[in-house]
């Protein structure tokens, strides 16, 4: 006697011929069917079926459908045998509809940005755009398949499950994450984008363009962010060749004989061609350049007559720098990258070069920022990193101490340039005086790159960068193991173990990939070595240089489970919190010796993880206060955001963590008031920063700003400077008398270079 | 005649409105690049940047 039937997800529950008949009857009556007794009858023609087929077995549920299906027929009931097909479609699409995917998609759709967080995963990223949600798609779906098929299944069950976060699982078989672009090669003979050919930049102004050219290029090569490591020193031949078309003009404007202009020319141009072949910082416009031009000209003219020229093409030279800077700021900010869902994610580093064309860009690019955009507005991108360096920038008397004056002005009104300090003894260790690729540089918001241990004789950043990373949730570890520090390091170290074979089997699926799969960072030689493989070699070899980075998330949370406390309320806390970074980064050292790979230690910046892996322990362990009662866990080794302490304890408490992340970290400090009226103190923080070890450090205050007055500070219900509410129409003759008050901190010469708009300025 | 035109273009400007419906932009750092609009924050985000305390302020006491 068949008692029982096998549901879909393997259940097995009592069998109950009533259910045929229901849905018997129901396809009966969409055909106009009004007999129940008849569709019994029918389903006890199938029970008997069953029975003779199955006897104490168990069926499923389709083997019991297709016996329904059989049964209407062969009674001469096609039409109901149709319906009821349909209807068993209809079921089976709905529960498909049902699974995850489907379910993702259709909310991807229908739902907009802010009703759905998935679109909001990326705050980069418009998700409410075409693109923006085909993107998405894309990614779901790429990220369904990878856990399903791709993934060994104890990676994805710790991923799933939230022990780790493999990040930028979507791109798991396709690309790497990022890169510090090396523009000063890249420009040398020109390059080829992927889809066409662009000669060596002539200007300034082309080199520019050219910088945010290879940015977009890049990142649509790789899943993470574009660095430039040596902006201003890519940037200085750009200048040094405006300045000779600037001085051709000059001389052209006194009817000077085209021959001797063409000589003119031609000798300044073998001149700066020697000296960039000479890998020379020094180009045309320091003293030696200048006693070159000087004594060309002089050739044909009168010394007075000379200088004067030269006097003109400098000032000129110096204004198509602003414009370049200014161009570069605006592309930056509205160039599309990814099919038109995000600008490039972009970051340049500079404040070293003390040359004057390197000193025009620095000074140039600052002024373009604190100008704004458009209208004012502060720009987005790029993120600007200052490299702040003993001995040429930060003390006064340093060559560019101006320079980094004018940085911490910027910052204070824009909140970029952050600061990364070559002197904090992890950076200076691999520093070499009057190698740029030496000097430390950031991606995006903490990525470093710098040490090489596959070739200790390239620990530089040029042309490297991060292959993927993987975060360990140490909150739920610490919950794990509350008051057991012994069971809790036994676990970490299994953990660590699981990330990094991890790391090398995503990397096996990296290696086996082309150099025709990345045709900009590996076809353009933009990555380290590849210039010299061909279309169809493997890049196996040169991804050596790159990083296998292990993060993690939530040491404050984590500290709290183990002892009570966090590291910002005790010194014990930070002991321990100490020997627990020190135990991953000495547990990668050791897989980094064994493997000859790069293995390093990130600081996770956490955007969308801190509220997932939350959600997962909440529903694990309950809400936990000052565990898992908030929406979030602390960005890495933060103390976290909503516990008062005072920016230099801050400092002091992070800057440790900062030397035990290689692969990349930053601290903030969140300020109060308005700090363009108080650069001094702003600047005191950054030092405060350079003095405890921090590597990289930035500084944040609120950045309002009211469109229609123009006011940018702090805005609360209503604007300080018009007296407007948010939303709110003021009178066009109120406004014009407040423009007439505004007063501006730039010198005329500064509003005259930004076309007279209006910045940020105080009442 | 010039002085009583200045004086009508001045009314008509005053009782012209500008910037109705104009909301404010706030900027705001977020993991480590910045963002114009609160808007596009995920929700873990928003709590985060709802829940950041100052650790000094540059206020001048003067």
């Amino acid at each position: 006697m068949m008692t029982s039937i096998r549901k879909r997800d393997s259940r097995i529950v009592p069998f109950d011929v009533s259910k045929i008949a229901d849905a018997i009857f129901k396809a009966a009556k969409t055909q106009g069917g009004t007999d129940p007794e008849l569709a019994m009858q029918l389903a006890r023609q199938v029970e008997e079926q069953l029975v003779a087929r199955y006897g104490d077995g168990v069926p499923d549920v389709e083997e019991v459908q297709d016996l329904v299906e059989k049964t209407l027929i062969e009674t001469g009931h096609a039409r109901t045998a149709k319906a009821y097909i349909l209807y068993r479609n209809e079921r089976t699409r709905i529960r498909v509809m049902k699974t995850r995917l489907m379910s993702i998609l259709k909310d991807l759709s229908f739902k907009e940005a802010r009703d759905n967080d998935l679109k909001r995963e990326n705050a980069n990223i418009d998700g409410d755009t075409a693109m923006g949600t085909m993107l998405k798609f894309g990614s779901e779906a790429a990220k369904q398949f990878y856990e399903c098929f791709l993934l060994k299944p104890e990676h994805s069950q710790a991923h799933s499950e939230g022990d780790i976060h493999i990040h930028d699982l979507d791109f798991l078989s396709l690309t790497t994450t990022c890169c510090q672009i090396d523009i000063k090669k890249l420009f040398k003979g020109g390059f080829n984008t992927g889809h066409g050919f662009l000669r060596e930049p002539n200007s300034i102004q082309s080199t520019s363009a050219l910088a945010c050219i290879a940015i977009q290029s890049n990142q649509n090569d790789q899943h993470g962010g574009q660095s430039i490591p040596n902006f201003e020193y890519g940037m200085a031949p750009g200048v040094a060749k405006s300045y000779i078309k600037n001085l051709d003009l000059a001389l052209d404007m006194r009817d000077a004989d085209p021959e001797f202009r063409a000589q003119v020319s031609q000798t300044l141009r073998s001149y700066l061609t020697r000296q960039e072949q000479a890998d020379s910082t020094s180009l045309l416009l320091d003293e030696a350049g200048q006693a070159v031009v000087l004594e060309t000209l002089c050739t044909k003219l009168s010394e007075a007559e000379a200088r004067h020229l030269m006097d003109k093409a400098l000032a000129r030279t110096d204004k198509d720098t602003y414009q370049a800077m200014e161009g570069l700021v605006h592309n930056l900010n509205t160039m599309h990258s990814r099919a038109g869902a995000q600008i490039p994610f972009s970051s340049i580093n500079y404040g070293t070069d003390t040359s004057p064309e390197g000193r025009m860009v620095i000074r140039n690019i600052l002024l373009a920022t604190e100008a704004g955009l458009g209208n004012g507005e502060t720009p987005i991108f790029p993120i600007h990193i200052f490299k702040v360096k003993e001995g040429v920038n930060f003390n006064p008397g340093d060559p560019n101490y101006d320079l980094f004056k004018l940085a911490c002005r910027v910052s204070a009104k824009r909140l970029f340039p952050n600061f990364s300090f070559l002197d904090a003894p992890f950076n200076k260790a691999y520093y070499r005086a009057g190698r740029p690729e030496t000097e430390i540089a950031y991606m995006g918001c903490r990525t470093r790159v710098i040490g090489n241990i596959h070739d200790p004789s390239r620990e530089i950043v040029n042309g490297r960068g991060n292959l993927s990373f993987t975060s360990l949730n140490l909150p739920r570890l610490g919950l794990k193991h509350r008051g057991d520090i012994d069971g809790f390091f036994r676990d970490l170290e299994a953990l660590e173990n699981l990330v990094f074979d991890q790391l090398l089997e995503r990397l096996e699926i990296q290696s086996a990939k082309k150099v025709k799969n990345y045709p900009f960072l590996m076809g353009q030689g933009i990555w380290i070595d590849s210039d010299k493989l061909g279309p169809e070699d493997e890049v196996r070899e040169v991804l050596k240089h790159g990083t296998l980075t292990i993060g993690f998330i939530g040491l404050a949370e984590c500290l709290t489970a183990l002892i009570g406390m966090h590291h910002g309320q005790s010194e014990q806390a930070q002991e321990l919190g100490l020997r627990i970074i020190r135990h991953i980064r000495e547990h990668a050292d050791a897989r980094g010796r064994e493997t000859g790979l790069n293995f390093s230690v990130i600081a996770t910046p956490a955007e969308g993880l801190a509220g997932r892996f939350v959600r997962l322990d909440r529903a694990i362990f309950g809400s936990i206060p000052n565990i898992t009662d908030r929406d979030y866990y602390t960005n890495s080794f933060h103390i976290p955001v909503h516990f008062p302490i005072s920016a230099y304890e801050k400092i002091r408490l992070e800057a440790p963590y900062h030397a035990l992340t290689n692969g990349g970290h930053i601290t903030y400090v969140e300020v109060d008031g308005d700090p363009s009226r108080n650069l001094e103190a702003f600047e005191d923080i950054v030092r405060a920063m350079e003095r405890m070890g921090i590597g990289y450090g930035s500084i944040n205050h609120p950045v309002d700003r009211d469109p229609v007055c123009g006011y940018t500070g702090i805005i609360g219900d209503v604007c300080p400077r018009c007296g407007r509410h948010d939303g709110e129409g003021i009178p066009l003759e109120t406004l014009r008398k407040i423009k007439g008050y505004i007063k501006d901190p730039r010198t005329p010469d500064e509003v005259r270079e930004s076309g007279h708009k209006i910045p940020n300025c105080t009442l | 005649m010039i002085h009583c035109k200045t004086e009508l273009m001045t009314e008509a400007a005053s009782a012209t409105l500008v910037g109705e419906g104009v909301r404010f932009e706030r900027i705001r750092r977020i993991t480590g690049y910045l963002v114009g609009t609160l808007d596009r924050f995920n929700n873990a985000k928003r709590a985060e940047e709802h829940d950041r305390v100052k650790h000094c302020t540059l206020e001048k006491w003067n």
